[in-house]
């Protein structure tokens, strides 16, 4: 479905106000540089932005639909083309190790803003497009989009201040935050701060609320599901990962294991630096531990979820209409079948019929013996393997039972992207499987 | 004793202010006296201060200075706060008089100068001397004199103010007095004697109480156990409702002609939650019901007629019109009712039973019709 004048009208006023803000938000920018006089460059650029982005806003609002600003009908083609849960999650990979490899040079107020106003004038333009609109404007889906701006906005801060002090104590100076130390006062200093945040809050949800209708929909039926049909938005990580698992393992024990894991990290970890200041040269393994699982394996699967997984839990690229018919080939066999059938060319093992419940246990044992093994090695055989070479010092300094809970997290952390692309490349549907007692890996 | 809670800086003011403005005669509500144990706390502490008293005495200049500075009027913690900043800042016991005793020069007049000693600039007094400016945080504890460091709890408050209070008061009080009182702290009550061993077969009051006690409680529990046990009952009797809302476990859905070969009847599916299909299975034409529970989480999958395939909206696992998962996680085929053809020659369906493919149940007869 390609856009048409009807709903760029009523995009058009939107987007009109969404582009007058970007331009008061680069002029102001633009003042504050041209006060402080030391980046008179900058001022300019910002100025000129913020007179670009009228004129895009002056567009939008003409009155003409052809007017608009959007993206070239191509772009958004090679882009669907293009997307997939594969590229998306490579992708999303990478752009988060660059960003972090070269923080240095992203975390420049500058380079930031730059950042910023390319991403806006992005969403802008996509805007134009009717089905992302219809996807991003949902009401339920406005928090998400949200969500990722803040996001972004509070990595940036922590990152830009934790390359401060790490440049800082290279030169063996103290972190800022040892520099001002000055305590201040629950009462009054904390609790008015709270108490302003509470009535901006509130006045904005009020705001908020008058303004995006609540997504009703027809009256609940048991044997009808929505197709698609989704979470509410802060376990669409989770519904991501039930994809590639059983539910008990990708609803129970996974999610348990988050839990654990968060609690159980304060006694884990052994380095006593960066405590009170960031830094992340001082803590690069927890640093990286901990945000690999929650951006790459938390925020980035909501992201999917959300705007990239349509009906019949389909991925569909941003600019895709989300049609209930599209095709997907996702046929899916399990490890054992690969073994007997593919490897060994003979049928899997059965139990005859009218077999004693040993034989059966048996025959399921023998049948699932390569994914019994293979995981066992996983699980059992690999942290003392790593504790001997790549954590030779962590089990040092943690200890055999310190050590041997944060493995098993760490590996139980790293079957969700193993599994994804065991299932991407070789089409694995489970590596353990059996039906008959609903236990399947 | 009751009240641990933490007193916040305002709190600890406050109780000095007002034990100085009211003097000793009038108990402010925030430090009662009439805890015993508190007044006795608070004399021992006056009497372990009667030694620090001598250290404002040695500067016999700034004591009354402070104290008809403070006196009758109130302080506010912004003043005391500035005249302790003050003299850090230069460091001599003049200047916190002089700080101290500038805001308020008509308070110098006042006739009771005393019993209204301000205790903070006192206190601030015996403050290590740095020159430095340092944060609210030390100020406050220096104006805390010699006391532990950090938030005082509303327990040890008395101890403070009392101090407090020793060290600014000094003038007034006659240290005779004062001595006499911590010396004059009220002895221990005596333990009371242990009653006798009972001796055997007496009853008295005491045991006649145990008895009626026991028995109490013993009436009291088996009330409750037997409540509990009819409630549980009670509960019970939910699980056998009267009348079942919910349709018949066994329906009849039509003759066999009514599906032909290779067509999956979708119009089931809202009242009884099945799909009848007539289909090629293992080289067998059959007509059967399958379950419309998607095998991973329970949703409801759709029936896709172009692509000839089930396929479940919520984590997009597919099965075959014969019920076969071969996509998504769905870990195990559809499963199927009973179905048999009745007496009229009907397709009667039942609910009550299901048929596992994993568990070679599709075998059964039961699980379908030969066309």
């Amino acid at each position: 479905m390609h856009s048409n004048g009807f709903f760029l009208k009523d995009v058009a006023g939107f987007l009109g106000g969404y582009y007058a803000f970007i331009a008061i938000m680069n002029g102001v920018a633009s003042l504050i540089l041209w006060r402080r006089k030391n980046q008179l460059g900058w001022a300019f650029v910002w100025a000129a932005v913020a007179g670009v982005m009228l004129i895009l806003a002056s567009l939008a609002l003409s009155g003409s639909a052809t007017l608009v600003p959007s993206l070239p009908l191509a772009a958004r083609k090679l882009v669907n083309a293009l997307s997939g849960p594969v590229l998306y999650t490579l992708g999303t990979t990478a752009l988060l190790t660059v960003l972090f490899v070269f923080r240095k040079f992203f975390v420049k107020p500058m380079v930031a803003w730059t950042v910023l106003n390319a991403l806006l004038i992005l969403m802008g333009l996509s805007m134009a497009d009717e089905n992302f609109a219809s996807i991003v404007m949902k009401p339920d889906n406005v928090p998400i989009v949200g969500l990722v701006f803040m996001l972004a906005f509070f990595t940036w801060v922590a990152t830009s201040q934790a390359v401060v002090n790490d440049e800082r104590i290279k030169q063996g100076l103290p972190p800022m935050e040892k520099l001002n130390d000055e305590k201040v006062l629950v009462w009054p200093d904390l609790v008015y701060t709270e108490l302003i945040c509470m009535v901006a809050v509130s006045a904005f949800l009020l705001v908020w609320a008058l303004v995006l209708q609540a997504p009703l929909e027809e009256p609940a039926s048991s044997v009808k599901t929505p197709n698609p049909s989704k979470a509410p938005w802060y376990f669409l990580g989770l519904q991501e990962m039930l994809v590639y698992f059983d539910p008990w393992y990708a609803g129970v024990v996974l999610p348990s294991m988050v839990v654990f894991g968060l609690m159980a990290m304060p006694y884990l970890d052994f380095n006593k630096k960066g405590n009170g200041y960031y830094s992340i040269e001082e803590r690069k393994f927890s640093y990286l531990v901990y945000q690999f699982g929650f951006f790459e394996l938390w925020i980035t699967l909501i992201i999917l979820g959300t705007f990239l997984r349509g009906p019949n839990w389909n991925f569909f690229g941003p600019f895709e209409y989300w049609t209930p018919y599209k095709v997907e080939v996702l046929n899916n066999v399990d490890l054992p079948q690969f073994f007997w059938v593919n490897l060994l060319d003979r049928p899997l093992p059965r139990a005859p019929q009218g077999a004693g419940t040993l034989v059966q246990v048996g025959t399921i044992l023998l049948r699932e013996s390569p994914g019994l093994i293979l995981l066992g090695a996983y699980l059992v055989l690999l942290p003392p393997l790593l504790a001997v070479t790549v954590f030779r010092q962590f089990f040092a300094k943690m200890g055999f039972v310190r050590y041997m809970i944060m493995a098993n997290l760490m590996l139980l952390m790293l079957s969700l992207p193993l599994k994804m692309i065991l299932r991407w490349t070789l089409n694995l549907k489970y590596i353990v499987s059996i039906p008959e007692f609903s236990l399947n890996f | 004793m009751a009240e641990k809670k933490k007193m916040s800086v305002a709190e600890i003011l406050a109780a000095a202010r007002a034990k100085s403005d009211g003097g000793a005669a009038a108990p402010s509500a925030s430090e009662p006296q009439a805890s015993p144990e508190r007044q006795a706390v608070a004399r021992v502490e006056e009497s372990s201060h009667v030694e620090a008293e001598a250290r404002p005495k040695a500067k016999p200049a700034a004591k009354p200075a402070a104290a008809t500075a403070a006196g009758g009027a109130r302080l506010s913690v912004a003043d005391i706060l500035a005249a302790a900043r003050a003299k850090k800042a230069e460091g001599g016991d003049g200047a916190v008089v002089e700080a101290a005793a500038k805001p308020k020069p008509a308070a110098a007049d006042k006739p009771k100068p005393a019993a209204a000693a301000k205790p903070k600039p006192a206190a601030a007094a015996s403050a290590p001397k740095t020159g430095v400016q340092r944060d609210t945080g030390s100020i406050l504890a220096a104006a805390r004199g010699g006391a532990k460091p950090g938030p005082v709890s509303k327990a040890e408050a008395p101890d403070v103010t009392a101090k407090l209070q020793a060290a600014a008061a000094k003038p007034k009080a006659a240290p005779v007095e004062k001595g006499a009182v911590a010396r004059a702290a009220p002895p221990m009550p005596a333990r009371p004697a242990k009653p006798a061993a009972k001796k055997d077969g007496e009853e008295d009051r005491r045991g006649f109480l145990e008895i009626a006690m026991g028995s109490f409680m013993a009436m009291g529990f088996t009330a409750l156990s037997v409540t509990g046990g009819l409630f549980t009952l009670g509960l019970a009797r939910f699980m056998f409702p009267n009348v079942l809302a919910e349709p018949p476990s066994r329906f009849k859905v039509g003759f066999r002609e009514g599906f032909p070969a290779g067509k999956v009847e979708t119009k089931f599916v809202p009242q009884y939650g099945v799909w009848v299909v007539n289909a090629d299975f293992q080289g067998q034409q059959q007509i059967y019901a399958l379950k419309t529970v998607c095998t991973h989480l329970g949703c409801t999958p759709n029936w896709l007629e172009a692509e000839q395939k089930f396929k479940c909206p919520c984590h997009g696992s597919g099965f075959y019109k014969d019920g076969i998962n071969f996509e998504g996680p769905a870990p195990r085929p559809l499963e199927r009712y009973a179905i048999r053809i009745s007496d009229d020659g009907q397709l009667e369906i039942d609910k009550s039973k299901a048929f596992q493919e994993e568990l070679g149940q599709w075998a059964d007869p039961d699980s379908y019709v030969t066309v």
